[in-house]
């Protein structure tokens, strides 16, 4: 089974075993939601339908979205991974530590942010390999893995803020480049690059097929264990890029680099079309999800909702715009109850 | 099935590697504590007093000077101080409670940083219960009161409103009197921001000329600090002269929403806990003001009158109604005044027995 069929990124999996009827509304219900939401703020508010506050909702998406790449991956798996906040916590320290800073006499600039990459892919790695050898649950894993993160960030923090004096660092988050900051750039770069990996690498064909039916491509002969090590890998390398990114809009690193971001990314997600239980969704529909939750956020601050009110205002819609998305896909669905 | 019985091997190691490191830790805990129990129940000597501070965690560099402020104290009674930390995990905090209580606690003094205010309560009730000494900081129910106990030495905390009212001020005058600001308000539901945000309407409602144009939460955090002052930024515009937050992370955030806008300097930014960031931001003239609790100050005086009580030198039935549950002084910290608090530093004519309540601003109404 060479799975090489460039069609439709949902068929490349065994079909489903429900008919076809309305794949063209199940993919277009988050984008047309976007939409809707987008129009209902610009009505409602003169301040956000500004160019000032578009740039400031790309903005500020950039970070949520390159997390949402990676985690993407690991649900298209069928797998679950909480560890972003530890891995984001760890690769924000680490780069705030390894650029110019306040607390040491390193300036290593880009080597630095390569090194705290790197390291956030480790630690995805050895999430990876304990589901894969010890056979423990992502949940529990990559749960474990934050706590790991989050230790290891406390450890390198040391009880002093390293604040970054590193230009390149620092100029991301400042400097703009046709009216959005370097930041979005690199999230929409994150964006182009794991649809470019899903779409047309082997780690990200398999990825979609072990949450479709892992049975079926274990059967014909594929050894799945190292693909989802990778995938692990590959999504915590997103979430260390985006702890770099965190610290380069604060200039600072912070163990709480990445403080809701797992859950927030996987809402986010799942708000864009990509499944819990794996096998559909994918990068472009995440990255939709990205831009409902952030337009969502920021909508509701611009036309005056109390924000005492905010929190479950915001809840609520989400809820109805997950609801309305999968309604097409209940009997998929069902597996979470 | 071979694979059966790994589970039970790694469960197995990892308690062994648990038990092995615990192990270390109670012999470097009881390492002072072989003095002769010869005394009464009473007084303690010296060297048998065992002292505790708790915090959050040590990430937070306020929560860490607090610590530090303990250690201080430590030494200068020749003693060393067990640093503990909860993550802000209620349940874990009460489980370490639990561990220690279980432990020699004729001479334990601990000063505690409750997780909430529902937390207090049944610490309170297991160390009356142990006989331990008991000093809590910051979080209490209003209708616990100190003095129904006698092992709960004493309750301090800060009064947010006036901090609040303060840095309000602070901005005001800053913006020469009129225009208008942005408030962001910590965790809705906890009375820290309830009381600050308070004192901040206080400070408006004298000057009438300076408008609220918006208030938002930013939970505490630096990162929603940012994402929220940029959002009313685009919102506002030129219209925000000023940016009350309810603590200095958030102020932070506003400060770099700010940098990444271009108008650092040309807004007024005010916070409160003075740490060491925000210190610096002052000095560099970003930032407005601040107000200072003192972390190394709480972190020693808690272990400092727990421990004057623990060996006889105060009697908790001779320390005033008012002194078991007080408002502690606090500073305001501007471009004026910051050089003192770049350093923080403990004095130890503060530990004297016969003055841990100089900073007192009396009782908590």
């Amino acid at each position: 089974m060479t799975l090489t069929s460039p069609a439709e990124d949902v068929e490349v999996v065994a079909a489903p075993p429900q008919p076809r009827r309305g794949v063209s509304f199940r993919d277009a219900g988050p984008p047309v939601a976007l939409v809707v939401i987008f129009l209902v703020f610009s009505a409602l508010s003169s301040d956000f339908r500004t160019f000032a506050n578009v740039q400031n909702i790309m903005d500020t998406a950039a970070v949520l979205a390159v997390v949402t790449v990676g985690i993407t991956f690991v649900l298209m798996m069928g797998s679950i991974d909480l560890s972003a906040p530890g891995v984001m916590g760890t690769s924000a320290i680490a780069v705030a530590l390894l650029v110019a800073n306040n607390r040491n006499d390193n300036d290593l600039g880009l080597i630095g942010i390569l090194v705290a990459v790197l390291v956030a892919a480790a630690l995805g790695c050895v999430s990876g390999l304990a589901l894969v050898l010890l056979k423990v649950p992502s949940f529990m894993t990559t749960l474990g893995m934050s706590a790991v993160g989050l230790g290891l960030a406390t450890l390198l923090f040391n009880g002093v803020q390293p604040n970054i004096t590193d230009e390149t660092l620092a100029s991301w988050a400042v400097d703009r480049f046709l009216g959005f900051s370097l930041l979005t750039w690199i999230a929409v770069g994150c964006v182009l690059v794991g649809w470019l990996v899903q779409r047309y690498s082997r780690l990200g064909r398999y990825a979609f097929a072990i949450g479709g039916a892992e049975e079926v491509l274990a059967l014909s002969g594929v050894k799945v264990a190292p693909y989802k090590v990778a995938v692990f890998t590959l999504a915590a390398a997103f979430y260390g890029l985006a702890g770099v990114m965190v610290t380069s809009q604060l200039s600072a690193g912070l163990v709480q680099a990445g403080k809701g971001y797992d859950f927030a990314a996987i809402t986010a997600a799942v708000v864009g079309g990509t499944l819990l239980t794996g096998g559909r969704g994918g990068v472009l529909h995440s990255a939709v999800g990205v831009l409902l939750v952030t337009v969502l956020t920021n909508g509701l601050v611009q036309v005056g909702v109390s924000p005492y009110w905010q929190g479950g205002v915001q809840g609520l819609i989400v809820v109805a715009a997950v609801a309305a998305a999968v309604l097409p896909q209940r009997r998929r669905n069902q597996v979470t109850k | 099935m071979k694979f059966t019985s790994r589970p039970a091997v790694v469960l197995a190691s990892l308690s062994l590697a648990a038990v092995a490191l615990a192990g270390c830790s109670e012999e470097a805990a009881g390492g002072g504590n072989d003095g002769g129990d010869g005394d009464a129940a009473a007084a303690c000597a010296p060297g048998d007093v065992k002292l505790v501070g708790q915090v959050r965690n040590e990430s937070n560099p306020y929560e860490a000077s607090w610590l530090d402020g303990g250690d201080a104290f430590a030494e200068m009674v020749d003693l060393e101080q067990d640093r503990l930390t909860y993550d802000a995990d209620s349940t874990k905090q009460q489980e370490q409670i639990s561990q220690l209580l279980a432990g020699d606690t004729e001479c334990l003094v601990m000063n505690i940083l409750p997780n909430g205010d529902s937390d207090t309560p049944p610490i309170v009730e297991q160390a009356q219960e142990a006989g331990a000494y008991l000093v809590t900081q910051w979080n209490k129910p209003a209708d616990l009161d100190v003095a129904d106990y006698d092992h709960w030495v004493t309750h301090l905390t800060y009064n947010g409103e006036e901090s609040g009212k303060q840095i309000g001020d602070a901005l005001v005058e800053e913006i020469g009197g009129s225009g208008g600001i942005i408030a962001l308000q910590g965790i809705l539901d906890t009375a820290a921001a309830k009381d600050r945000f308070a004192g901040l309407e206080a400070s408006l409602a004298e000057n009438p000329d300076v408008e609220l144009l918006d208030q938002q939460t930013a939970n505490f955090s630096r990162a929603e600090a940012l994402e929220v002052t940029k959002t009313l930024l685009a919102k506002h515009g030129d219209d925000i002269k000023g940016i009350w937050t309810a603590n200095d992370d958030m102020a932070l955030g506003a400060l770099e929403a700010l940098k990444a806008a271009g108008k650092e300097g040309e807004v007024a930014v005010v916070g409160i806990d003075a740490v060491p960031d925000a210190l610096t931001a002052i000095q560099d003239g970003t930032m407005t003001a601040t107000v200072s609790s003192d972390g190394p100050w709480q972190g020693g005086i808690g272990l400092a009158i727990g421990y004057c009580v623990a060996t006889g030198e105060l009697a908790v039935e001779d320390i005033p109604t008012e002194d078991r549950a007080w408002y502690a002084e606090q500073f305001l910290i501007d471009a004026d005044n910051v050089a003192d608090f770049i350093d923080p530093a403990t004095d130890e004519s503060d530990f004297a027995c016969d003055n841990v309540f100089s900073r007192s601003q009396g009782a908590i109404s």
